[in-house]
């Protein structure tokens, strides 16, 4: 149960620290973000009428419904305030998590949806020791090194990649260089939303989707990125592992206030490497 | 050479008597309004006391501080707790809630503040988080999730409009106490720090002790406004330690203006009226609030306040009569 | 006043600052010199305690200060002014200054008094020795770059040093602000005693003012010495001057 969640919140997390990496910008709208692709999984799913379609359907389509509305937020408006400070950026990005969230209350209203798991991935696995372990959890645990190894590439290894980092360090010179560093960032916004959104198609038939589930998940997705190091994929990976693991040991061995271990975890991390654990690009 | 101390008769005569008369006007609020607005009125003034209590170490001290609402939730609990759970005079919850708060304040802030900028804001809003996580889950000490209700404040100031009279004197002292600070050696070294720390240490200025006692100073007041929220309402909720309403006192100073003395409390006024006044027509307050903070971020930046301050600045003012002008405001206001 | 030996200073494997040494006596005007990139503004930085040096000793008034944060170091006396203009922006002239003399009396902890009405006199004194008394109450930010950089001057005496240092002090100024600052320093230096540490591009100023002259290639002191000597170094003329011969001017 730990383990599919962990892999969610890497797979949001990643996209927050290319994003909080690469453009400096603290998207507090990540939530909301990662809420609409919950929601809009579940209304593809339903379109289709619930079936293994349906869900493929809606793991494509929702992270792009969720790129397009963000392409649209960035052209129309983050992409003047690149230079603005980070408190303005922020409290930008948490108006549009206020207004996103309302818009999901309206388009969807506020009661519980649910998403089936698709025939395929239905039932369980024993594991070590007779243990049923959810396939769909397998599934996801394939999903994520495959994500963590693609986006790794596209920020090492493309044009695009290299260039958002070196625009990162020094946008003025990029741009004396000739390359259009605007719609370089607005990709890499994009793809970082798009990964949000990714997210939460994964879990949509894994929780019951709501309102509000993207309120105690951005907290979590900015504590896993600066414990991991900013705009560092890798970074994401370690800290969704800390983060996964110790949340499941501390309710494990303490119920009650098991939910403490992970906020401990980060805070001793902090303390620590204050820039993260593995390097950070600030 | 200038007199700083002193501004023009005229001026100073006209301010004084706004000031009076807004004195007046407030203490006649619970005669005049019914029973919700006297409330609410008291909910603007402590709201309006929280955020310019953050505003000191944010605008003013220039510190991310992104989870004040800690501080003033540990404040309340700290004072409902007392009421409820002791049998010592109720009273004394006014003053353990922001001694709690404050002790909270010196502890968060020992740990954050050898980290900078973004990496200060995370690290508190992690510590905030667990202090949240602890008061939501500890069932059977804080009431969890539920919260407590019907918190036993001392009879005299049970009653609506002995409340708000309560909340009244005790927000004017601590804003008076505060702008005092500001106006002091403190509140100049700790706006230099804000706009130029290297500079500051260069200058034989201790930056990081400057800094964290700005931010005990806010914790502190930031507990007296929890503690009057007892009084107001009576009850504490684990919301009031949520990340959430640490964002709205942001935006409240951001909205009143963030480099003015009075901009937070005048944000806390517009945002509650607002709130009150959206809610009774839709239910998509957040909605409003979302779009009504890109308008300021993206037309207003210095706040309603910072933005009337720089109409009647015009060209060519030396910063004498700016200053004069920016006190006469605050002043005024007060 | 205040001996430099062998200092070291690596960032990530670049060494700034390779085994530099500089002596200055009290009362004298010594300037640093050397091309662009030659470690100047980090060994200022080491000095005043900005940066933690990786090795060498820094000694003031014969105390050990290496190492040690710059608030401690400024109150021993020591202060200085950035090459590049670092002011308070948001404050006035007179509060810019008023800052640095409440430092300095140790009255920052005080949050009773109004500091409108504290440390006027000595700040006002500060001011017109520097000759700002004209735009005391300007914002800072709207003064003219070479106001500012006297401005950042009068900051630093604000703290009553006995050893100024001063980062390019005529950096960016024209002609006539440049005459004037020289005026300064050496007012400076003649009535309020003050050892003056500097280093600048104008080679003009420098062998106008200055008694010695420490010469910095790379990182490293190739020489300190009299005007005079440095002029007909070979090795400076090579590295920084030249190669021309400025002996005989």
């Amino acid at each position: 149960m730990g383990l599919s969640r962990t892999v969610i919140l890497f797979i949001v997390s990643s996209g927050l620290s290319l994003i909080l990496g690469v453009l400096r910008i603290p998207n507090v709208a990540h939530g909301s973000l990662y809420m609409i692709g919950a929601f809009m999984a579940f209304t593809i799913s339903k379109a289709t009428g619930g079936g293994s379609l349906g869900f493929w359907l809606a793991l494509v389509g929702a992270p792009l419904g969720v790129a397009l509305v963000s392409l649209i937020c960035e052209r129309g408006m983050f992409q003047y305030l690149y230079e603005r400070e980070h408190l303005m950026l922020l409290l930008l990005t948490f108006a549009f998590s206020l207004v996103f969230g309302d818009l999901v209350k309206l388009v969807w209203g506020g009661e519980y949806k649910s998403v089936p798991v698709p025939a395929v991935f239905q039932g369980f696995v024993p594991l070590f020791g007779g243990l049923p372990f959810p396939i769909y959890n397998l599934f996801l645990l394939i999903v994520g090194p495959v994500v963590a190894v693609l986006l790794w590439f596209l920020v090492n290894g493309t044009r695009i990649g290299k260039i958002a980092r070196a625009a990162a360090v020094d946008r003025e010179m990029v741009g004396a260089v000739g390359i259009n560093v605007s719609w370089v960032f607005a990709s890499i916004f994009v793809i970082g939303c798009l990964l949000a959104g990714l997210g939460g198609a994964l879990v949509a038939p894994t929780v019951s989707v709501t309102l509000g589930m993207d309120h105690t998940l951005i907290i979590e997705a900015f504590l896993i990125v600066i414990m991991g190091g900013l705009g560092n994929v890798w970074g994401a990976l370690l800290g969704a592992l800390i983060f996964g693991l110790t949340q499941s040991l501390g309710i494990l061995v303490w119920p009650q206030f098991g939910i403490i271990f992970p906020y401990a975890a980060v805070i001793v991390v902090l303390l620590f490497r204050p820039t993260g654990l593995l390097r950070s690009t600030w | 050479m200038v007199d700083r101390g002193s501004m023009g008769p005229a001026p100073n005569r006209k301010r004084l008597l706004i000031l009076v008369a807004a004195l007046v006007l407030l203490f006649l609020f619970p005669t005049v309004l019914p029973r919700f607005y006297v409330y609410m009125a008291a909910i603007v003034l402590v709201y309006g006391l929280a955020a310019t209590s953050l505003n000191l170490a944010l605008g003013f001290g220039g510190l991310y501080q992104f989870h004040h609402a800690v501080f003033y939730g540990v404040g309340a609990y700290g004072a409902a707790l007392l009421m409820m759970k002791t049998g010592l005079s109720p009273w004394l919850g006014f003053v353990v809630g922001p001694l709690v708060a404050t002790l909270l304040g010196l502890v968060m802030g020992l740990i954050c503040i050898r980290l900078s900028k973004l990496y200060f804001g995370m690290l508190q809003i992690s510590l905030g988080s667990l202090v949240w996580a602890i008061v939501y889950r500890w069932y059977s000490f804080t009431g969890g999730d539920d919260g407590i209700h019907g918190v036993p404040v001392p009879d005299l100031i049970s009653s609506s409009s002995n409340a708000y009279y309560f909340t009244l004197i005790v927000t004017l002292v601590s804003m008076y106490v505060m702008h005092r600070i500001l106006k002091a050696p403190f509140g100049s070294v700790l706006q230099g720090i804000r706009d130029n720390p290297v500079r500051s240490e260069m200058i034989g200025v201790n930056v990081r002790r400057h800094q964290l006692m700005a931010l005990v100073i806010a914790s502190f007041f930031a507990g007296v406004a929890g503690s009057l929220f007892v009084a107001v309402d009576s009850t504490v909720f684990p919301d009031m330690l949520f990340w959430t309403l640490s964002m709205e006192m942001v935006i409240m100073c951001l909205l009143g203006g963030w480099l003015t003395f009075m901009g937070p409390m005048l944000g806390a006024a517009v945002i509650v009226a607002l709130r009150t006044f959206v809610s009774t027509y839709t239910v998509y307050w957040a909605l409003v609030l979302g779009i009504i903070m890109m308008l300021v971020i993206f037309f207003l930046p210095e706040g309603v306040l910072g933005w009337l301050i720089q109409l009647s600045r015009g060209k060519g003012r030396t910063k004498a009569e700016e200053g004069d002008a920016r006190e006469d405001v605050s002043q005024g206001d007060r | 006043m205040l001996e430099v030996e062998g200092l070291h200073k690596s960032f990530s494997g670049f060494k700034a600052v390779n085994g530099a040494h500089l002596e200055v006596k009290e009362g004298e005007i010594v300037a640093v010199i050397g091309p662009n990139g030659a470690g100047k503004t980090t060994l200022f930085n080491l000095i005043t305690g900005i940066l933690k040096p990786d090795g060498g000793r820094v000694i003031f008034k014969g105390e050990e200060i290496a190492g040690m944060p710059p608030h401690k170091v400024c109150k021993k006396g020591m202060s200085r002014s950035f090459q590049v203009v670092n002011v308070f922006p948001r404050l006035t002239v007179f509060e810019n200054v008023r800052v640095s003399v409440l430092a300095r009396e140790g009255r920052t902890w005080n949050m009773v008094t109004a500091a409108n009405r504290m440390a006027t006199g000595e700040t006002a004194r500060i001011i017109e020795s520097v000759g700002l008394s004209g735009k005391v109450d300007r914002i800072s930010a709207a003064l003219s770059h070479g106001d500012r950089k006297v401005l950042e001057i009068a900051i630093a005496l604000g703290g009553n040093p006995q050893f100024l240092i001063l980062d390019e002090p005529t950096a960016g100024m024209s002609p006539e602000e440049t005459s004037r600052c020289i005026d300064l320093i050496r007012k400076l230096s003649r009535e309020l005693g003050l050892t003056i540490l500097f280093c600048e591009h104008d080679m003009e100023l420098v062998f106008a003012i200055a008694n010695r002259i420490m010469v910095m290639v790379r990182g490293s002191t190739i020489v300190q010495g009299p005007c005079d000597e440095v002029r007909c170094n070979k090795a400076v003329q090579d590295a920084y001057l030249g190669g021309g011969d400025l002996c005989s001017v």
